[in-house]
């Protein structure tokens, strides 16, 4: 298992690190919730915005 | 005599630190700090902090939403619960005056329906097949467990599943969020979810006596709670929101699956402003993403400090298939339910969102179901 464990550890910070240094970063760290007309932590609209659309 | 002699000698051998896997948590994190702090995000490194210092106490604490939920299921323990409401507690001191007064700041909330409910019951199931819920999977990925690898692995994709059908979820109805703090002020907010709290916590203690169950939590249990407790409020200062676990792992897989070619963008999910941005943006860049992956390295240097690290034998079969549809049933409820035992419950609690609780009643059958299937993947009920 420590074999197998190391490499999905490597695996994983090799990918995030590629993910980072390919990708825009820059301001703060954000969520979801700091966009207009978020409703819950993954950004879903209120059911009020939903049924005027 | 022989044995006696040889049995201490072996073990002496036996590393008490797991230099590698110690040296490789604490270089990591060394190095996305630097890497934030390179792009000026100090509240990232701060992110980055108190996820790592989430899994050293996750850990040290044996803090399990899980296994305390399935005590006072089967036995009426309330220990555990009274634990985690103590943390709670604790966070909803500073979360619910803060999100309703400061600019810039907000509370956990999400609108009530199916979605909830649905969401918040399949997570249930998966949660107890799983043997962790969302904290409880990271830290004990952290800690050095093959097992929760795989439910780690299955909960990014259920994840992802669950961003696709959560529009057609939303579409079944519901009601806007209802947040104490809008209805009552934000001292009002904070008394009324601070009494919500001691009501349930009172239901639960009288629950357990009647049972003849333990009631108090042990000090290990009160000191984690405590220490969890403020962590969740350097969170909240640090990302100006309720700490949450289960976006990162949804925006991990989505961008898992455009590196294989699948095309998300067309999704409504991921035309949503929020989930589109950290789509296209760094993964440290993401609040969620970053107190996870502290959270991980946190375990896994607190776990490589205390021993040998990930030694232990792969489970059976049975056991890792049950990680599997663990992970992916919580993956997809957390999606379609807005959030884990930290994100919906945790945070809508102490946020004052009436979600939080309407979550937790929601869970509950669906622990209990989980807990009834266990056995017919070679685990115990209790």
């Amino acid at each position: 298992m420590r074999i197998a464990y190391a490499a999905a550890f490597l695996i994983g910070f090799v990918a995030l690190l590629a993910d980072h240094l390919t990708s825009p970063s820059s301001g703060r760290p954000v969520s979801p919730e700091d966009f207009a007309g978020a409703c819950a932590p993954c950004g879903a609209p209120c059911p009020s915005s939903r049924a005027a659309k | 005599m022989t044995a006696a002699v040889t049995e201490p000698a072996a073990s002496a051998r036996l590393p008490r630190l797991d230099w590698p896997f110690l040296i490789a948590a604490l270089l990591a994190l060394s190095l996305l700090v630097a890497l934030v702090m390179i792009d000026g995000q100090p509240a990232a490194a701060a992110l980055l902090v108190s996820g790592f210092a989430l899994g050293v106490v996750f850990l040290k604490a044996e803090f399990s939403f899980t296994a305390s939920w399935r005590r006072l299921i089967v036995r009426g323990q309330a220990d555990g619960f009274l634990g985690g409401l103590l943390l709670i507690a604790i966070a909803a001191t500073v979360i619910v005056p803060v999100a309703a007064t400061v600019q810039g700041f907000g509370g956990t909330i999400a609108p009530i329906g199916p979605s909830l409910v649905i969401g918040a019951f399949v997570f249930g199931i998966g949660m107890q097949l799983a043997n962790g819920c969302g904290s409880g999977t990271l830290y004990t990925v952290g800690g050095g467990s093959g097992r929760m690898l795989v439910t780690l692995a299955l909960f990014i994709a259920g994840s992802v599943i669950g961003s696709l059908h959560l529009p057609a979820f939303l579409s079944l109805g519901g009601i806007d969020p209802v947040l104490a703090s809008n209805h009552l002020g934000p001292w009002g907010g904070l008394a009324a979810t601070l009494a919500s709290i001691a009501a349930v916590a009172a239901a639960i203690v009288a629950y357990a006596r009647k049972k003849g169950a333990a009631v108090w939590p042990a000090r290990k249990i009160v000191i984690g709670a405590i220490l969890i407790g403020l962590l969740c409020i350097a969170v909240f200062a640090a990302g100006r929101h309720p700490w949450s676990v289960t976006f990162g792992f949804t925006v991990w897989g989505a961008k898992l699956a455009t590196l294989a070619g699948i095309d998300l963008t067309g999704a409504e999910f991921w035309q949503w402003p929020g989930p589109k941005r950290a789509l296209g943006d760094s993964i440290l860049s993401d609040t969620s993403s970053l107190t996870d992956i502290g959270m991980i390295l946190g375990a896994m240097a607190a776990a490589a400090a205390a021993g040998p690290f990930a030694r232990n034998a792969w489970p059976p079969l049975k056991s890792l298939l049950a990680a599997a549809v663990g992970g992916l049933l919580m993956g997809w409820g957390a999606r379609i339910g807005f959030g884990c035992n930290i994100g919906a419950f945790v945070g809508g609690v102490a946020s004052g969102s009436l979600h939080g609780w309407v979550w937790f009643l929601a869970v509950l059958p669906g622990c209990m179901i989980g807990i009834r299937l266990r056995p017919l993947f070679g685990l115990s009920r209790e």
